[in-house]
């Protein structure tokens, strides 16, 4: 039977932002389509309004000619709309069963041989009692995916559903939603990746502020055309010029380890590596297999052993984040709101609260505001941060404005080395091209970065060696242009 | 010396009794906490319980309406902590200091009238079994039927907790409220639901101490058992038959110093009086150390105010 999905004059306006301007689509089952957009573009928001979460200002929703009538997620689910959300929507501490049980009428043995059915089908293998927070990312959005399999659907959402997974797992999961497709169910694919969408889609809707900019068919489109559809300009192509290698060591790494009490976190056995004046080395990686922890190990967030950390040829395992900074080194975390800003205070207060030593900031114990608004306000003009109001609290920035601000904070005392843990998470494109020129003029002025990343594009962009982490081990070091993101991709899943 | 050995099953039977208040309002808390929702109010709707039964009992000579009047009293005054956490957001531990200076304050208020006043003898079950069995004879027979309810509510609660359909929200609710409430399932509902249920189990636990264990109304007489309530509930890590355990340590303690007061035993008493307090968590950390079975049994949303946006 064919699905026909009718989003007819859809509009959605929080305060100060048009979410969905009056958009208006059509899906059929037999084809898969993406919606592209950058962060913000309002695909989310869409995808919410079909899911039931988000109730809209205006618009209907037609469902083979049914107005339905959406206003809770329960609503969606009884109207064969299933949804895998981009963070999934999983219980940690149940067990897999007990996730899938909780919203499903039937019996325990019923409902447990159809999930063994639906597992058998599409070549999933997912222990169904443990609890989830024992699963890796990909299982979690298998039984994600199952959840919604239990009730049949006739759509199927994938909200970002890669941002996760390794290549492998994304070809897996490419795999099975052809499989659906065939058997029937429509899907709809949100992302912002333009690669996966001229992979997998027969169709693509662009979104761009809101509003819809296009739509195509897959074959009449390209990667430069999509990409220009969807940031609305022509971006330029950025490119790292091969260092000139350098044999002078800045920070040498041997035998780190790190144990950790927190079943939650990943311990890091037996780190070694050296990065040289002048280079960028890149550590990939599936979120959760040690990056966080590696990346407070370097910063100081977590004390080490005092001669596991060499830098300029002092031992500073055992320093704090204070006095690693006043060696030259400097941190961006991944995540800006809660690490590496305090969102509730103002710019420059925030850039105030890194340079307590170097920068006279502070007379005799009272704040020099003068002194440190001249400096926040050199940031924003040097770091082309889009505001000119730093008494602007910092949780009013856009993603791409903090990270410019972090960056610019941590760069303005010319440090020798920068470390940075998915320095564009979340980013828009723009953004994410004007931290990248940063990186490599970082570079160029023979300074170092290690940059811990989770996306295999940004880091065989601006690398000059790589090596992966895998469950708190590092692979051997590479040089970036011998490797390519199959073969991350092969050891980033642990093998070797 | 010969020791009678139905006064050790007396003895254990007191401990018992003793523990009984404590086990009542954890559990009732370890519902509460379940959802996510930190009520530190347990020790002022245990006091409310208290005086409304004593009250209710003086006034209409009724144990039955008092009972249930305890329980109702107990809800009301959480659906205040309800209302003003889940439906107005408020921090909830401010809010549950609040409600316990609250409840101990009306208590003390109400309860002026009835100081004084003797309580009413409460029937107890199976008196005449009491002497069939040594030992275990006044171990089991003779309580009140909120005894034997209270021992087996840990067990019910477990079942509940792991084997239903509503346990089984309640628990998903308390781990992540946005992924509930994205499943659809009515998290402020839920957790309203669990707070009210905490209430009942407060009150309840009141009135065991204002019309059984001491029949009597006397100012502030719950004397931190709420606190030590809600100890027991995160020392137990979230789970009902520790909170048994822990109960019975304490109680057990509580009662043995007392004994090693009066016999005179040359140790300093508040020495004494503060064992019952340090043991309880002693033990309780040391049987609930393993990190991962914490990680899987704290409520991860716990205290924490979830609000649904559109």
């Amino acid at each position: 039977m064919n699905t026909n999905l009718k989003i007819s004059n859809v509009t959605k306006i929080y305060p100060g932002c048009v979410a969905n301007d009056n958009i208006s689509l059509e899906f059929n089952s037999g084809k898969i389509y993406a919606l592209l957009g950058e962060n913000g573009a309002g695909k989310s928001t869409l995808v919410k309004i079909l899911s039931g979460v988000i109730i809209p200002d205006e618009g209907k929703i037609y469902l083979n000619e049914n107005n339905l009538k959406l206003n809770s997620p329960l609503d969606a689910k009884k109207n064969d709309i299933g949804m895998v959300f981009q963070h999934f929507n999983l219980f940690e501490t149940l067990s897999v069963f007990e996730n899938l049980i909780i919203d499903s009428d039937e019996q325990r043995e019923s409902l447990r041989e159809k999930i063994d059915t639906i597992m058998k089908k599409y070549n999933f293998s997912i222990d169904l009692d443990i609890p989830v927070l024992n699963l890796s990312a990909g299982q979690k959005q298998k039984v994600e995916i199952i959840r919604c399999l239990i009730r049949s659907p006739k759509v199927l959402i994938m909200d970002e559903p890669t941002s996760v997974l390794t290549e492998q797992e994304t070809s897996e999961l490419f795999l099975s939603l052809k499989k659906f497709s065939e058997e029937g169910i429509l899907i709809i694919y949100i992302t912002h990746k333009l690669k996966e969408v001229m992979q997998l889609c027969d169709e693509v809707a662009v979104m761009r502020r809101g509003k819809l900019v296009s739509v195509s068919e897959i074959k009449n489109e390209n990667i430069e055309s999509l990409a220009n559809k969807m940031v609305g300009q022509n971006l330029k192509i950025i490119k790292k010029k091969k260092a000139k290698t350098s044999s002078d060591q800045l920070i040498k790494i041997t035998n780190l380890n790190f144990t950790s009490e927190d079943p939650f976190e990943t311990n890091l056995m037996d780190i070694n590596f050296s990065v040289n004046r002048g280079e960028c080395l890149g550590i990939a990686g599936i979120s959760g297999n040690g990056q966080s922890e590696l990346f407070q190990v370097l910063s100081g967030e977590i004390i080490s052993e005092k001669n596991s950390i060499e830098f300029k040829n002092n031992y500073i395992g055992d320093l704090n984040p204070q006095e690693r900074r006043e060696y030259l080194m400097a941190f961006s975390p991944e995540d800006r709101l809660e690490q590496a800003a305090i969102p509730q205070m103002k710019i420059f207060e925030n850039v105030a609260l890194n340079n307590f030593k170097s920068s006279n900031f502070f007379d005799n114990g009272l704040i020099n505001e003068n002194k440190i608004k001249e400096h926040s306000k050199k940031i924003i003009s040097d770091f082309n941060v889009n505001t000119d109001n730093i008494e602007l609290k910092s949780q009013f920035l856009s993603g791409g404005n903090l990270q410019k601000l972090i960056i610019g904070r941590e760069l303005i005392t010319s440090p020798d080395l920068l470390i940075c843990f998915n320095p564009t998470w979340g980013l828009d494109v723009g953004a994410i091209n004007y931290i990248h020129e940063t990186l490599i003029k970082i570079n160029e002025q023979n300074k170092s970065i290690i940059l811990i990343s989770t996306d295999t594009d940004e880091l065989l962009k601006l690398s000059d060696k790589i090596s992966v982490i895998h469950k708190g081990k590092l692979s051997k070091i590479m040089n970036a242009e011998e490797v390519t993101s199959e073969k991350l991709g092969i050891l980033m899943g642990g093998a070797n | 010396m010969i020791i009678d050995i139905n006064f050790i099953g007396l003895i254990i039977a007191s401990i018992m009794a003793s523990a009984v208040p404590l086990i009542l309002a954890s559990c009732g808390e370890l519902i509460t906490e379940r959802s996510g929702v930190l009520n530190l109010g347990v020790e002022g709707m245990m006091i409310i319980g208290a005086i409304s039964g004593f009250a209710l009992m003086t006034v209409t000579g009724s144990l039955i309406i008092a009972i249930i009047g305890a329980m109702l009293a107990g809800v009301l005054i959480s659906t205040i902590f309800a209302f003003l956490t889940q439906t107005l957001i408020t921090n909830h531990v401010a809010t549950g200091l609040a409600l316990t200076i609250f409840g101990i304050g009306i208590s003390a208020m109400i309860g002026k009238n009835f100081v004084g006043i003797p309580g009413k003898e409460f029937p107890v079950l199976f008196e005449g079994l009491k002497d069939t069995i040594p030992l275990l004879g006044p171990i089991l027979f003779g309580h009140s039927i909120v005894f034997y309810f209270a021992f087996a509510l840990p067990f019910i609660t477990s079942y509940f907790l792991k084997k239903t359909k509503i346990g089984l929200i309640v628990r998903a609710v308390g781990d992540s409220p946005e992924s509930a409430s994205n499943q659809g399932i009515n998290v402020r509902l839920v957790r309203y639901a669990c707070i009210l249920y905490g209430g009942a189990m407060s009150g309840l636990a009141g009135a065991y101490l204002s019309m059984i264990y001491t029949p009597q109304w006397i100012e502030n007489m719950t004397g931190g058992r709420g606190w030590i309530a809600l100890a027991l509930v995160v020392f137990s890590t979230w789970n009902p038959i520790k909170i048994l355990i822990g109960a019975m340590i304490f109680g057990g303690l509580t009662i043995i110093q007392f004994h090693m007061q009066a016999i005179g035993v040359r140790i300093p008493v508040q020495f004494l009086t503060a064992l019952p307090y340090i043991v309880t968590i002693i033990v309780l950390v040391v049987i609930s150390r393993d990190s991962r079975k914490i990680r899987l049994s704290t409520p991860s949303s716990l205290g924490k105010s979830f609000h649904k946006d559109n």
